[in-house]
């Protein structure tokens, strides 16, 4: 079987989809695309038996991953279960790069330093990126993550999420829901952070 | 050390990432309106706060022509 075709800029996000994490969900998008990587999530794809199948497509086509475990944790609401998507689909994508090494590289990525070794301790050795939980966190390891020449500096990268973020509401209310995870509203969030990057083109500061 | 990779250069343009995007040009018309708001705004609390800064200065002028 042909292997498929990958896209060399784009990075598949394995994240929580809830509340608490929305900021970060924002942070990801603007700051990848700032670097001029192009963001994937899996949240628009369609459900049922194959969903599993199009999660994995997805992790097949994008070049780089980054798994945010910083929100795997029992939920609030009975009965307390942990989430297990996002280990699956961290679990799914070590072996596609097992595999394929020179196909994917993925990132681990956690808000509190040392939670990592408890949580998932047959990762141990491998460093994950820690965010502290905050916007200028995860910018800031995003741009060690990914580095290049005339990468753009991490307050330039701050300043466009605060204006995309300044606009999340009209955003929602344009794509007609609350939900900022639904497909429509992840592309017009998308092209929100490229509105900002071409702005910021060639300058630091908007 | 976390992992880190070094991105091939020159990245991809603005505008080839927002044709990726396959949006409607309605809806980008949309979004860009909103965005506009968004740094008119930016711009306003710029200059308005540049303001603030110059008003002590302007007047400290004012009490000397005073004197």
């Amino acid at each position: 079987m042909p292997l498929p075709p990958i896209d060399p800029d784009a990075v598949f996000l394995n994240i929580p989809y809830d509340e608490e994490f929305q900021k970060l969900y924002l942070a990801y998008i603007v700051g990848l695309y700032q670097l001029r990587l192009v963001p994937f999530i899996s949240s628009g794809l369609a459900g049922g038996e194959r969903r599993l199948d199009r999660i994995l497509a997805l992790i097949q086509s994008c070049r780089y991953s980054i798994h945010d475990l910083s929100r795997v944790e029992l939920s609030g609401t009975p009965p307390a279960t942990p989430r297990f998507n996002m280990p699956l689909e961290l679990g799914l994508t070590i072996t596609w790069a097992k595999l394929h090494p020179k196909r994917h590289t993925w990132f681990l990525w956690e808000s509190t330093p040392r939670r990592l070794q408890k949580s998932l301790s047959d990762l141990d050795g491998s460093d994950p990126n820690i965010h502290l939980g905050t916007v200028e966190g995860l910018l800031s390891e995003l741009r060690n993550a990914f580095a290049f020449r005339d990468a753009p500096p991490v307050p330039g990268m701050v300043a466009a999420y605060s204006v995309v973020e300044s606009q999340t509401g009209k955003i929602l209310a344009e794509a007609g829901t609350h939900n900022l995870y639904a497909a429509s509203v992840f592309k017009a969030l998308c092209f929100a952070a490229l509105d900002a990057a071409r702005r910021m083109e060639g300058s630091s500061q908007p | 050390m976390p992992r880190s990779v070094q991105l091939p250069t020159p990245r991809p343009s603005v505008e080839s990432l927002i044709e990726q995007l396959q949006m409607p040009k309605a809806r980008q018309k949309r979004l860009r309106a909103i965005m506009d708001e968004a740094w008119a705004e930016l711009e306003a609390k710029k200059r308005a706060s540049s303001g603030a800064a110059i008003v002590p200065e302007e007047k400290l002028k004012n009490a000397s022509a005073a004197d």
